[in-house]
This record gives structure tokens, C-alpha cells and sequence, in this order.
């Protein structure tokens, strides 16, 4: 065996566990999925063909829209709530300062922690009567005098509940890709700036914005493709309540699949947020191979 | 910003209140795990806790799951199995095994993980693998479609695998997601190695697998930690995969065990002592992580996001 052939042998052998997982639990799946949306499951016996049947029946059940809706309102109130933080904090930590790095650390510290955690420790901190931010607002004069303020009353004030925590926990993310995007800006246009004479708030408007554009496009785009996952935050916090006024696309998802054990309406919506998530994504790549 | 101007203050004050804003929930967290139970539930909170206790620790670790049992069963002694293991799932159970499990979970991954994605590197950067691009966009192609979406095929392949309900099945599935970041990471880390090593290596008659550990790997350690960092974070911080695939108490993960403490609620500050408690058990690895491997957390994290 000649020493091209060895290599080209050994490469295979090396680059096959990765090929083979990705083939059993990434191709498989993904073809499946749109298999098992055009078939009936029934709990016994075989799959049937039923063409477009599970989509029609999705889109017919008031639930989806209804998720589909919510989950459109949440991405739409919450993309602005992080986006104004990360810009913030992006553009303190990016001064030439003493303690930007501790800063930076600090803000980024809550993404580490995981979505779950995040919203059991908020849960707490929203917990009825004896939660800290409750005590806070009626402290504040929120709730009126019974003093018996309970954020998760209504679908509103829960969604607004949950993007505080959201953006308490996830815009170090974005944060972090602003940073990137600032960095890359040449003193150059700081100084000539300086040199016209404009004030701060017109540099950062007229310079510093219009060159960062490639990557606040990308943590935009980022955090809607997020948010149109969302699911934790939703599951623990509000458990889809009240009255499933905050049930996520995803939480629809999964109360099809494996409370009704609708596996072919599941595998539909699944092939939907795909195909949303598809089409972000690659408006995301577009984004960032056309600009970096 | 100019300098001795008394922006620097407002700098500095902006900066400091964030930090304390940022700071606070999880202060407020740890500082509620430890206080008494009525100091824990008050209508005047205190800022720091008068009276340390560590019963909330010991109860959600030590949970006796026997004992609980028992004490079900003399209450009603009548009632069905099946009756007592909901109640005593409702009253919520020690995160002992749970933390174990998600610990078994993330080690596993993190093993797995570094070993495929080296392999994988290193055969599409070093080696004169066949059809490498092509495998290379094979294996980054699933950051197009994020997991989430698959996880009904995905639920019905673990079925059909008989690896529901197994910690195996849990590793498997975040290596996979792990695939397009780590291989990416690492092809990258191989890149930056200049060939001449390997062909040094090569004359002296060291095999293909002795080059990889003993000359590439050392150099790649970067790339090596960031694969690791985020490996621990995807699978320590899963939530979903965890909630469908696994479905008895002895295999459940931490962060499903939380929410079956904050669900049960017969004795009011025992719930929010216990969930504060175990949400700071749970967020302690993660934090120990960051705190020495910072950069390459941020680079993990961020490199999912702003792959090629």
C-alpha cells in the first residue's frame, strides 16, 4: 500500500465517527421529519400515508395560531428590549478604560448560566408576595393598596415578566458580538470626527452605527432565530399560562407530540419552525460572510 | 471620551449600577439559600442573612427517598403505587442522582465530543482525507437547522434505538449539535500548525495517532478548551432533550429535578429555600467553568453564533 493511500485510508477511518453520528442523528432526522409529517402514526401498527392531512389539520387548530402569534409578539418585544442593553453595555465596555474587562465579564456572567436556572432564580425573585421585585414595585406603588401584585395574572404582564429575564440573561451574547463589530472600526474615523468637531452622541450616531450595521444585523438576527425557539423560560415561568395566553411555537410543538401523541401534526409544526429558522439562518450567513 | 472631564464619573457610575443590576438576582439567590425560613419568607426582606442555615442544602441533597416513601405510605396506607410515586414526585426529591446524572451526561459529552471533533479536525485540515470539503460542509451543514426543530424524528430515532430514557442517548445527541463548532474549532487549531512538525514526527517513524497526542494536540490546547467549555455548557445547561428523553426519576437530570421542586408546594419556604438552593447547585459548575476558562467561553459561545 503506497503512503498516499495509508493516509487517505487513515483520514476516512478518523473523519467516520463524526460522519456516522452525523448521519444517524442529524440526516436521518431531518429527512424523517418530513416523512413522518406527511404520515399517520397511529400509537399501534404502521405508519399511513396521508399527504397533506397533518398540515391541514395544524393549520386549522386554533392552538397553533394562537402560539404562532405569541411566539411573533414575544420575538417583536423582546429583540428591542436586548438590543438597546447590548448596544449599551457594548459601547461602555468598548471605552478606553480602566475595568472595561471586569465590566465585560460581569455583563456577560448570566449567559453562562443556563436558561432553566435563569428562570427558577426568577421565579423566585417573582414569586407572589415575598419575591424581591414585587416587594420593589409595590414598594414603587404597583398593585394599589391590597398589596397583592401577581405578575403572572395575565398573558401581558407575564410576557414582560419573562423578557426581563431574558434580557438580564442573554444580552451578554450580543453584547459580545457588538464588542467584535466595534473593534473592527479604525481610529481613523474617530479622529476625523473629533477633527469636524461633532459631540458624542452625533459620532456615535453618524460613525460608530452606520459602520457597526454588519454585526448589529447579526445579533439581530440572532436573537429573533432565538426567540422564535423559546421554550424553557416559557415551560418553567408560566407554564404556557394563564389560559395558554403564552404557549411558544415550541411548547406547541411539544404538548402535540407527547401529551396528544399527535406525532404527525408534531412533525409538521417541527418541519415549520424549520423551515423559519432555515431561512433566518441563512440570511444570518449571508450577513456575516458578506461582511467580515 | 476625554480624559479628567466629569464624564469619567458618570462612566463609572453607569458602569457600577449595571454591575450591581447584573449582580443582584444571583446574590439575592444565593443569600435566600441560606437564610432561615422566616427571614426567607417576609415581608420586610433583609439584604444579607441575619441567621446562616444550611437546611435547604441538606434537605434537596440528603433528600432520603426511602424515608419519603414510608412516611407516603403509613399517611395512606391503602393507596396504590402509583399514587405514592406521584405524590412523592409532586413533593419534589433530592438533586443527588439528578446532579450526578447531568454530571455523567456532561462528562460524556465533553469526552466524546473531544474525541470525534479531534479526529474529525485533524483528518479534514492535516491528512489527505478524500472528498474533504465535502465532509466539511457535511458536518457544519446542521447549524442551518438548530436541533430544536428535530426533536420529534429525533424522540421516534432514540425510541426505535431503544436509547429513550438512557443517558447515552442524551451524549449522543449533543455531540452531534456539537459537531459543526468543534470540528470547525478544531480544523482551525490544526490549520494554524505548521506541517513541517508532522513531517519531523513522520521520519522519525511516530504513527499517525502518537503525532496527534504527542506533537498536534499539545499545540491546539486552545481550540481543545474552547471545544471543552462549550461541550460542558450545551449539555449541562440542556433543558429539552433532557424533558423528553428521559422519563424516570432515577435517570432525570438536574434542571428537570429543579422543576419538580418549584411544582411542589406543600410547605411554602421549604419550595423557594429548596429551589433557591438547588438553582445555586446547579449554576455552581457552570460558574466554576467560567471563572478559569473565561476567553474561551466567550469565544465558544460567541463562535456558535458567528461560525465561518
Amino acid at each position: 500500500m503506497s503512503r498516499l493511500r495509508k493516509e487517505q485510508l487513515v483520514g476516512l477511518l478518523m473523519v467516520s465517527p463524526a460522519l456516522i453520528l452525523l448521519a444517524v442523528f442529524f440526516l436521518y432526522p431531518l429527512v424523517n421529519s418530513f416523512y413522518m409529517s406527511f404520515h399517520k402514526w397511529p400509537l399501534f401498527g404502521k405508519p399511513k400515508w396521508v399527504g397533506l392531512d397533518n398540515y391541514i389539520f395544524m393549520f386549522q387548530d386554533e392552538r397553533f395560531w394562537e402560539s404562532l402569534k405569541f411566539t411573533f409578539v414575544y420575538t417583536l418585544t423582546v429583540t428591542p428590549m436586548l438590543f438597546v442593553v447590548a448596544l449599551g453595555t457594548a459601547l461602555l465596555c468598548n471605552a478606553k478604560a480602566w475595568g472595561t474587562t471586569f465590566f465585560r465579564s460581569i455583563y456577560f456572567l448570566p449567559v453562562v448560566m443556563s436558561f432553566a436556572t435563569a428562570s427558577y432564580v426568577w421565579l423566585w425573585l417573582y414569586s407572589e408576595m415575598y419575591g424581591v421585585i414585587i416587594y420593589a414595585l409595590e414598594f414603587f406603588g404597583f398593585g394599589g393598596e391590597k398589596k397583592n401584585l401577581n405578575v403572572w395574572k395575565t398573558g401581558t404582564s407575564s410576557m414582560w415578566a419573562v423578557n426581563a429575564m431574558v434580557t438580564w440573561k442573554f444580552s451578554g451574547i450580543q453584547m459580545i458580538i457588538l464588542i467584535a463589530g466595534l473593534q473592527a472600526i479604525r481610529d481613523d474615523y474617530y479622529e476625523a470626527s473629533k477633527l469636524m468637531g461633532a459631540s458624542r452622541w452625533q459620532t456615535i450616531w453618524n460613525v460608530t452605527l452606520p459602520l457597526l450595521r454588519p454585526s448589529i444585523a447579526l445579533a439581530l438576527i440572532l436573537s429573533i432565530a432565538g426567540s422564535i425557539q423559546a421554550y424553557e423560560q416559557f415551560v418553567i415561568m408560566t407554564r404556557g399560562g394563564p389560559s395558554n395566553s403564552t404557549k411558544t411555537l415550541v411548547m406547541h410543538t411539544v404538548d402535540m407530540g407527547f401529551d396528544y401523541f399527535k406525532l404527525g401534526p408534531a412533525a409538521s409544526l417541527g418541519v415549520i419552525i424549520m423551515i423559519i429558522l432555515f431561512v433566518l439562518t441563512v440570511i444570518q450567513l449571508r450577513l456575516f460572510r458578506k461582511n467580515y | 471620551m476625554r480624559r479628567y472631564s466629569s464624564d469619567w464619573y458618570w462612566y463609572y457610575a453607569i458602569n457600577y449600577t449595571l454591575v450591581i443590576i447584573i449582580i443582584f438576582p444571583i446574590y439575592w439567590t444565593l443569600i435566600s439559600s441560606f437564610k432561615k425560613p422566616s427571614e426567607l419568607i417576609t415581608s420586610e426582606p433583609t439584604f444579607y442573612p441575619h441567621d446562616l442555615t444550611l437546611q435547604y442544602y441538606d434537605q434537596i441533597w440528603n433528600f432520603d427517598r426511602l424515608k419519603r416513601l414510608q412516611d407516603t405510605e403509613t399517611e395512606d396506607s391503602d393507596s396504590a403505587g402509583v399514587e405514592i410515586e406521584s405524590k412523592f414526585r409532586l413533593d419534589g426529591e433530592g438533586v443527588k442522582r439528578p446532579f450526578i446524572n447531568s454530571a455523567i451526561v456532561s462528562a460524556g459529552t465533553i469526552i466524546l465530543t473531544i474525541i470525534v471533533c479531534t479526529f474529525g479536525g485533524y483528518a479534514l485540515t492535516v491528512l489527505k482525507t478524500p472528498l474533504k470539503n465535502f465532509f466539511f460542509l457535511l458536518v457544519i451543514l446542521p447549524i442551518l437547522i438548530p436541533g430544536i426543530s428535530l426533536i420529534i424524528p429525533l424522540y421516534k430515532l432514540l425510541k426505535d434505538l431503544g436509547l429513550t430514557n438512557s443517558h447515552l442517548g442524551l451524549i449522543l445527541i449533543h455531540t452531534c449539535g456539537m459537531l459543526p463548532l468543534g470540528v470547525f474549532m478544531m480544523r482551525n487549531a490544526f490549520n494554524s500548525i505548521p506541517s513541517s512538525l508532522r513531517e519531523v514526527a513522520m521520519l522519525e517513524g511516530s504513527s499517525e495517532l502518537k503525532i496527534i497526542t504527542s506533537v498536534m494536540l499539545p499545540l491546539a490546547i486552545p481550540g481543545l478548551l474552547t471545544v471543552m467549555v462549550f461541550a460542558m455548557y450545551v449539555s449541562w445547561n440542556d433543558y429539552i432533550y433532557a424533558f423528553i428523553f428521559i422519563n424516570s426519576p432515577e435517570n432525570t437530570m438536574l434542571n428537570i429535578s429543579l422543576m419538580k421542586i418549584a411544582l411542589g408546594g406543600s410547605q411554602f419556604e421549604m419550595k423557594w429555600g429548596s429551589l433557591t438552593a438547588g438553582s445555586i447547585v446547579s449554576f455552581l459548575p457552570i460558574i466554576i467553568f467560567y471563572t478559569f476558562l473565561q476567553q474561551y467561553f466567550v469565544r465558544g459561545v460567541t463562535g456558535s453564533a458567528v461560525k465561518e
